[in-house]
């Protein structure tokens, strides 16, 4: 069952995620959603949060980056619906939300994600949401999901 | 903000294009070809004087494509000591500037373009196009299952920055739709255009909904066509027996965004603004007094924020702008009564060539051959190519 691993090798992860270009800025990542846990690069000098995945703080040139795992916290930012995928062979019967969620830990620090148990229609800029995870085959991946009473 | 050392002193002396069409059975190579040789027989000069090559794509060693390696290799040119691989707005300003530093005399730009097989169903059925998708330079790993890197390289954050801009300033899609109908309309009085039929308002909105609120009728055609451009020296240039085109002064721009475009700036940060800051810098020709504009409509709203952030209007006001610019008389934009859009039809119209089709219809109407299609007088050209993530370029051409 997916999540439920303990420590993962490299070689685990790399089997996990054969599509995506594994390499030693990302792995990490890769191996904290194999685990259920959304994580980001931090900067351990300066408290800054970094991503895509980069091996170096922008801010203060730090090499002392780790991945840390956030509080799955944040609000929509920009959101779309799909009404059509890139592959011209796959159809939708119903738009996809897709919404680029500015996490509460740092402004600007935006996570690409579906969203779900929320009808298309009540997806509104700035709402509150919250971490949740979607089971694809062997895979977990990020979802985020309304808060329950959030303001805006 | 750079100086411009060089303001008139690189010519555009040579154009060429091949025909738009959905499907010409054609190849990249093929495709560049055709418009290089048209470019550089305009330009009436023998091709071993060309001695840079701008090619398409991104990678030099790619193979089947318009590269700089293959058209050199094909076109017979003996030594260049200058070529890139480039694309979108930047392919013409980084060959221009190679004439500015020196690196070469006069160069070659060509820029291809194919209906790839994510753009419709029939051409997701044909099996060459396949076959260019399966070798295409992707260079990531989008389509690797994680949802989190849907955006690299995408157009859904270009929707979801159209449904942000209307919240953010309050308005509506105006200003998509008339460019979209501007586009169109010329569109309809160019030959070579695919689509010929013009719209209306009520057309663009009842189109077909893709990425809510981003609808058909705001996206360019993927077409199979090509463009190419010479460029040289202004003093070369006199010496040849064509009209030369100045470029007058150029920028190009970018933002720490990065490539995740979901980590975009506010909307009057984004690239195009950084572009836009550094051709004001640098021309002495200034919005209003453009006789024609050029916005880049890969999407709608890529156009309107160039508009916007070149100053034609404050931002936000982009629909109320356009709206009230409408010549009611020609169905098109005049805006401030004089300066006329995407003359050609731009990509929602001709079709989808990167930008590289609005360097070579500002070209044309500068040179004051455009017959029935001719702009009266025009005698400057602002064209503003990219993406208001990543490579956006600010062009301004003058003839005397």
């Amino acid at each position: 069952m997916p999540g439920n691993y303990g420590p993962l090798d490299d070689a685990h992860v790399f089997e996990l995620y054969p599509g995506i270009q594994l390499n030693r800025d990302n792995i990490e990542h890769y191996r904290g959603l194999a685990q259920g846990r959304l994580t980001i690069n931090r900067c351990h000098d300066c408290h800054h949060w970094i991503y895509p995945h980069r091996p170096m703080c922008p801010e203060c040139w730090g090499w002392n980056v780790t991945p840390e795992e956030v509080s799955g916290e944040g609000k929509v930012f920009m959101f779309t619906l799909l009404y059509q995928l890139r592959d011209p062979k796959s159809m939708i019967h119903e738009p996809v939300p897709v919404a680029a969620v500015e996490l509460a830990e740092q402004k600007g620090l935006r996570y690409l994600a579906r969203m779900v148990d929320c009808a298309p229609e009540d997806i509104t800029h700035d709402m509150p949401v919250r971490l949740t995870w979607l089971e694809e085959g062997d895979n977990l991946w990020p979802a985020f999901a309304p808060v329950p009473g959030g303001q805006r | 903000m750079g100086l411009n050392r060089h303001k008139d002193t690189i010519a555009v002396i040579g154009v060429g294009s091949t025909p738009y069409g959905r499907d010409l059975q054609s190849s990249h190579l093929s495709l560049g070809l055709e418009a290089a040789t048209k470019a550089i027989r305009d330009a009436g000069i023998d091709k071993q004087q060309v001695d840079g090559i701008c090619g398409s794509g991104m990678t030099p060693l790619a193979q089947g494509g318009a590269g700089f390696l293959s058209l050199q290799g094909s076109l017979g040119i003996e030594r260049i000591t200058w070529g890139l691989n480039s694309w979108l707005g930047g392919a013409f300003v980084h060959a221009a500037g190679a004439v500015a530093a020196g690196l070469c005399d006069t160069v070659l730009v060509v820029q291809t373009y194919m209906r790839e097989i994510s753009m419709s169903r029939s051409a997701a059925a044909d099996p060459y196009r396949q076959k260019l998708q399966q070798f295409a330079d992707i260079g990531s790993d989008i389509e690797g299952g994680d949802f989190a890197k849907r955006w690299l390289h995408s157009g859904e954050p270009y929707a979801a920055w159209m449904r942000r801009y209307m919240h953010d300033y309050g308005t509506n899609k105006d200003a998509f739709a008339y460019m979209a109908v501007n586009n169109r309309m010329h569109g309809s009085r160019n030959p070579a255009a695919v689509m010929q039929t013009p719209i209306t308002l009520d057309d663009y909105h009842n189109s077909r909904m893709i990425w809510e609120p981003m609808q058909m009728l705001d996206m360019d055609v993927p077409v199979d066509c090509a463009e190419a451009h010479v460029i040289t020296t202004a003093e070369r240039a006199r010496d040849l027996d064509v009209k030369p085109v100045y470029i007058h002064a150029m920028s190009l721009g970018g933002t720490r965004v990065g490539e995740f475009y979901e980590n975009s700036l506010p909307w009057t940060e984004n690239a195009h603004w950084v572009a836009a800051a550094g051709i004001k810098a640098r021309s002495d020709i200034q919005v209003p007094d453009v006789d024609l504009l050029y916005p880049y409509d890969g999407y709608t709203i890529d156009a309107v924020g160039c508009v916007e952030a070149m100053g034609w209007c404050k931002p936000g006001e982009c629909g109320d702008f356009l709206k009230s610019n409408w010549d009611p008389v020609d169905n098109i934009l005049k805006l401030n009564g004089h300066t006329q859009v995407s003359t050609h039809g731009g990509g929602l119209a001709l079709g989808r060539a990167g930008g590289a089709n609005f360097y070579s219809e500002a070209v044309r109407q500068l040179r004051g051959n455009e017959g029935a299609r001719q702009v009266a007088g025009a005698k400057s050209a602002l064209i503003n190519i990219g993406s208001f993530f990543h490579d956006p370029s600010a062009v301004m051409l003058r003839v005397d």
